[in-house]
């Protein structure tokens, strides 16, 4: 048995039941033992997946909403198992109802990055790379057929797709070409490595002596997106040698968790003043100087802007009665920014 | 009435009243059976709701089987779906009940909704009750040709079950015959998908008693059928993508061109969402150019970003399952990835495991180029909170020292960590430095200077004490202060608790007296002392064994114990290569995980019947790789406090070698006087377990001998008529191919003389012999009285290659041959020639 199968598998029924039933942990289980039994039933037989397609298994078996509960306690005459057998499994677009009716045809593209970075002690960028995804919610009506191309293919590294991607269009052209599952859905992933630059800098120092350790954090604006860096956090671990810490701000707030963790949260850089967080730890007695240096690890959000550069060119939409709103958006977060002290 | 839903929130205060309850339940259940009132379903509905909860949670609620049985004959489908689970449940363990619901699955398997004729009949094939099958067989047959395609899915996978609880009734019935005729013909690719995997299940279970069902299950693998199903692969679902996929890997391409075909197919599918679907072409791709070298490396680069991007994205679980693939990968071909390392850079908040791996692969990919950047990052990993790791990174550094030619800055980097003053970064960095000087002696001024001035106080973990003591032994001529080091560690004999720096201690006292006798005689005489009232069966040994040594003669002591000594070139690799290409051959699979072959994990009844020499059990099989000249040293668990064979192994087995002798001399029997080899013979009697590998040394160096030959080896005085290749290679999957492809060109049975029986209690020496004849062997296994032996040879001057399977059996004294030839006509000569091998090791 191949491992990724059973943990795609697995990752898969995980995702399925937190959709239909909100939530993923011990208690919703327990009071929904039914909608899984049935769900499971569908997902695997003998060992072997089968549909595991959530909007087949909406098909199938009804989710217990608000509604329904409210339905059948009201008049006591509601199957949360639909009548029909589905009509997808056997289109030849299995992802897809067949065919979904919406009074407002919508659909909206986001592009979400994460920024994998590595920074030195030296300040030197080891290693800066960004995973992204294309993220469609589509509202539309019929079978659309939907293509959508991008100003600089040529930056990606690798991709993958979403299995309604059909390949040669992309392999020729680059340009995405695909009949949309209905809501919302994960076209495609991306890398984008050798990356030169980060948008903020964290610059940590640590000097330590004499049975105490002198800090002191500086962040600021690189490399400036033109968008506004939100919710910045810069957060690190107390080695375990530190007995207190006194850390202060003159921007944003400081707080020590009970497990050493030393997170500060910045929000946004002021325009007026650089953020720096400065303050003494106390070591043990006995231990001269720190031998063991944290990672600093920051987060922030930039709303607006791919910072892999990657545009959206167009989206084509064909097969469609009316005119469709076309929506986009562009997010990038820090994923794994890491600062060495 | 019922409770409603909402009150079950909290199922736990109701479970230890569950004897009340469930009679309590039995009676609402009872009263609602006949009802016909309206809204009765729905009072049923949550009812039977609370029996499935109990059920869960693992109340025994089967007492209410006749009722739950009685009400669900109403048409509610919810209804019916809950109690097909409860009778799934319960029926394996009442089957008289179970015959009860018979009846009402069989009407439901004609329901006019195909949901519910699907449903009735999985579960009828759910019941797992022997004496039901009877009932199964009508409804599956009509299920099978049943024209929703749904109900179609759930027959096929019933036949499957049908066929493991009782193998017989399904044959009988003819449903694999049916299932092959549904897979080439029906429409619905679930289907499909489904008979293929029921198929390969039931052949596979029968081809070991059945010829025709093995001939079924090569069947499965022809061009035909695996045309049929690439052809189909972008309609299957992903799941039976993967299991497509996994045939096709199996598959053996006639020609070339296929080979391109295929992958030129599969392309897309590397970039698909699914990371089973991705691996599992990976596999295909790797199988397939396994015997074309370049196209091979094309794959790896081809399949490199995918593997990358599948690592950095999805759930830890996904990522560690990928990365140990890559991995495997990148351990076979470093220098593909070596422009990658940068990925294998580890982050902080990782999990250790997916650290170490990262750990390995960086140390792998280390070349010329990049080392200075890896190890400045390794080097940050040292200062890490996380300890083990910070020790794995240290390790790091000292292996990449140990693989690079230019070592300079890398010295000095384990120097630095011997002065950063941390314990446990002070005990790798010896270690390292103690293997470092193993292999680049010149390197010996620099690192005693710092070695030098640790205080020994300050080193405590056995390993690096053991190594510290080592490098006092070995350099005390320019370490000053050496003996007097010793002396003191001497002292506190009685409190050093680890064997291993006892034996190192008497070693290095050894060596350092024949440095410097007068300062150190002292030292040695309370070192005897100490280790002669030792309780340790090995440090009482050694102790006395020098002891002995020294009364004998001193200059043949030295001889033995402090030797001139070469540098190590090569430390031996803790897995051997045959284990990591089987680990290869099951790619995508938990052996790679593991990162062990499947049959050290699973149990022999479970291993799949595909796999080619199966009954290797403990035994090691070997792949004699014809052309190296250091002979695989077989790694016998037990050997680690064997003093004969480790210190025969030292040079080649090195660092993984627990607790053995690092002064132990390089063997040189005819420099040893026989007063000293007695000695050793001594000890090796005493310890019964020496003796199987007593005759091991003039085997090592008659195996030398015939390796180092050129094309010409030592066969027959009059050179025969057929001559065979002695560097000739060959992989195990080409062997496998071969084996499969060629038809069996001669079959003889022997019967073998009983001294050539007493020579198979070490099979190795059989299989060294025959390489000296330039037969070699692939794999071999068994347990007494049953031995399995593959070889293969080629001609000398051309590439016709020689397949033999050799069975040997003691007890009966047979000895069974079979021969496979690319060019048949060669056979017979070839069969003479392996004979009079098997007879000059006196078989025959």
């Amino acid at each position: 048995m191949p491992p990724l199968m059973g943990i795609e598998f697995l990752c898969r029924v995980a995702d399925v039941l937190s959709d239909y039933l909100g939530g993923l942990n011990e208690d919703v289980i327990k009071d929904n033992f039914v909608i899984v039994y049935e769900l499971l039933d569908e997902m695997i037989d003998n060992g072997f997946p089968l549909t595991t397609e959530p909007n087949i298994l909406r098909e199938m078996i009804a989710r217990p909403n608000i509604v329904s509960k409210m339905l059948s306690v009201v008049t006591g005459n509601s199957s949360n198992v639909t009548e029909t057998l589905p009509g997808a499994t056997a289109s030849c677009v299995p992802w897809r109802t067949t065919d979904p009716k919406y009074a407002n045809n919508e659909v909206y593209v986001d592009l979400v990055e994460e920024m994998d970075a590595t920074i030195n002690r030296d300040g030197v960028l080891v290693k800066c790379e960004i995973y992204g995804e294309v993220q469609v919610n589509s509202h539309l009506s019929g079978l659309p057929d939907l293509t959508l191309s991008f100003a600089n293919p040529s930056i990606f590294d690798d991709v993958r797709f979403h299995p309604c991607v059909r390949f040669r269009p992309w392999e020729s052209h680059q340009i995405l070409s695909f009949v949309p599952p209905d809501g919302q859905f994960k076209l495609m992933s991306y890398r984008v490595k050798k990356l030169k630059s980060t948008p903020i800098y964290v610059k940590p120092q640590l000097t330590s002596g004499a049975g105490t350790c002198n800090v002191s954090v500086l962040v600021g604006i690189r490399n400036d997106p033109g968008k506004i860096i939100d919710s910045i956090t810069v957060q690190f671990q107390l080695p375990a040698c530190i007995l207190s810490a006194d850390l202060t701000s003159n921007h944003g707030t400081v707080n020590i968790l009970a497990n050493k963790t030393c997170s500060w949260s910045i929000g946004r850089i002021p325009r007026d003043k650089a953020p720096s967080m400065t303050g003494t730890l106390v070591l043990e007695t006995g231990i001269e100087r720190l031998h063991v240096f944290p990672t600093f690890q920051v987060s922030f959000r930039i709303m607006g802007v791919a910072l892999s550069g990657l545009q959206i060119d167009k989206l084509d939409l064909k097969n469609l009665p009316n005119r469709p709103y076309k929506g986009f958006r562009a997010l990038t977060q820090a994923g794994e920014f890491e600062v060495r002290s | 009435m019922a409770p409603p839903v909402q009150s079950q929130r909290s199922p736990s205060p109701s479970q230890p009243s569950g004897k009340g309850e469930v009679s309590d339940l039995k009676l609402q259940l009872r009263q609602l059976a006949g009802s016909r009132a309206p809204g009765v379903d729905d009072s049923k509905r949550d009812l039977f709701k609370k029996v499935i909860s109990y059920m869960t949670i693992g109340i025994d609620v089967s007492s209410v089987f006749g009722e739950m049985v009685m009400c669900s004959a109403a048409s509610d489908i919810v209804l019916k779906k809950m109690c097909y689970l409860y009778v799934g449940n319960y029926a394996k363990v009442n089957p008289d009940l179970a015959l009860l619901t018979i009846n009402f699955l069989q009407r439901d398997c004609k329901d006019e909704d195909p949901m519910i004729r699907g449903l009735a009949l999985r579960s009828l094939c759910s019941l797992r009750v022997a004496n039901l099958v009877e009932y199964l067989v009508g409804p599956l047959g009509s299920g099978l040709k049943d024209r929703s395609s749904y109900v179609r899915t759930v027959a096929v996978m019933g036949v499957l079950k049908l066929y493991h609880i009782s193998a017989s009734t399904c044959i009988d019935a003819d449903f694999p015959a049916i299932l092959k005729n549904m897979m080439f013909n029906d429409s619905e690719t679930q289907v499909v998908a489904n008979c293929l995997s029921a198929l390969q299940e039931i052949w596979s279970s029968e081809a070991s008693t059945s010829e025709e069902a093995s001939r079924e299950r090569e069947g499965l693998l022809s061009k035909t059928n695996v045309y049929y199903l690439l052809n189909r692969i972008k309609e299957f679902s992903e799941w039976a993508q993967c299991l497509v996929l996994e045939l096709v890997a199996k598959y053996v391409p006639s020609e070339g061109s296929e080979i391109f075909d295929i992958m030129n197919l599969l392309e897309d599918r590397l970039q698909h969402a699914n990371g089973a679907v991705v691996l599992a072409t990976i596999k295909v791709f790797l199988q397939l150019t396994l015997s074309m070298t370049d196209v091979h490396q094309q794959v790896y680069e081809r399949i490199k970003a995918p593997l990358l991007t599948l690592v950095s994205s999805g759930s830890p679980e996904q990522s560690y399952a990928v990365l140990s693939h890559l991995h495997l990968l990148v351990m076979r071909a470093p220098f593909i990835f070596s422009s990658d390392y940068k990925h294998f850079y580890c982050q902080y908040n990782e999990p250790s495991y997916v650290k170490k791996l990262k750990l390995e692969m960086l140390t792998a990919v280390a070349n010329e180029s990049n080392t200075y950047e890896i190890v400045t990052e390794l080097c940050e990993y040292a200062a890490n909170v996380d300890i083990p790791i910070a020790r794995e990174s240290i390790r790091a550094v000292g292996k990449i020292a140990l693989q690079q030619y230019d070592v300079n800055a890398i010295v000095d980097r384990l120097l630095q960590f011997l002065e950063m003053e941390k314990d446990y970064v002070t005990a790798e960095a010896l270690v390292l430095v103690k293997d470092l000087l193993r292999k680049y002696p010149q390197w010996s001024q620099d690192c005693i200077a710092v070695v030098g001035n640790i205080s020994s106080k300050n080193v405590q973990e056995p390993k690096a004490k053991a190594a510290l003591i080592w490098m006092l032994g070995e350099y005390s001529k320019d370490m000053h202060d050496a003996p007097y080091i010793l002396e003191s560690l001497i002292e506190n004999w009685e409190e050093e608790h680890s064997a291993e720096v006892r034996l190192h201690l008497l070693t290095a006292v050894m060596k350092c007296f024949f440095k410097r006798p007068p300062e150190t005689q002292k030292a040695l005489g309370a070192a005897l002392a100490a280790g002669l009232a030792d309780f340790h069966q090995d440090v009482h040994d050694r102790a006395l064994f020098y002891y002995r040594l020294l009364q004998y003669n001193v200059s043949v002591a030295e001889h033995v114990v402090d030797p001139p000594k070469q540098a190590v070139s090569v430390f031996a690799d803790t897995q051997s290569s045959e284990i990591k290409d089987r680990i290869f051959d099951e790619f995508n699979s938990l052996s790679v995980v593991y990162q062990k072959p499947s049959y050290m994990f699973t149990d022999k009844e479970h291993r799949g019947p595909l796999e080619f020499s199966d009954e290797v059990g403990n035994i090691s099989i070997g792949i004699e790789s014809a052309g190296t000249v250091v002979p695989v040293q077989r790694v016998e668990a037990n050997d680690k406090d064997l003093l004969l064979s480790t210190s025969e192994k030292e040079e080649s087995r090195g660092p993984s070698n627990n607790g053995s002798v690092y002064s132990a001399p390089s063997y040189d029997a005819s420099a040893v006087s026989a007063a000293a080899s007695q000695t050793l013979l001594e000890l090796a009697i005493s310890n019964p377990t020496v003796s199987g590998h007593a005759p091991q040394p003039s085997l090592e160096i008659d195996d030398l001998l015939g390796l180092g030959l050129p094309v010409e080896p030592a066969p027959a005085p009059s050179p025969p008529p057929l001559k065979l290749n002695s560097k000739a290679a060959l992989d195990p999957s080409t062997f496998q191919q071969k084996w499969r492809q060629l038809p069996i060109s001669l079959s003889q049975e022997h019967s073998i003389s009983p001294e050539g029986v007493a020579g198979l209690t070490a099979p190795q020496a059989l299989l060294r012999h025959m390489q000296g004849h330039s037969i070699h062997c692939i794999a071999s296994g068994g347990q007494s009285p049953n031995f399995k032996f593959f070889f293969f040879a080629q001609k000398a001057e051309e590439s016709s290659t020689f397949l033999v399977e050799c069975i040997i059996n003691t007890s009966s004294a047979k000895a069974q041959m079979k021969i496979k030839a690319d060019d048949q006509s060669l056979s017979e000569a070839f069969s003479a020639l392996f004979q009079s091998a098997l007879s000059k090791f006196g078989l025959l």
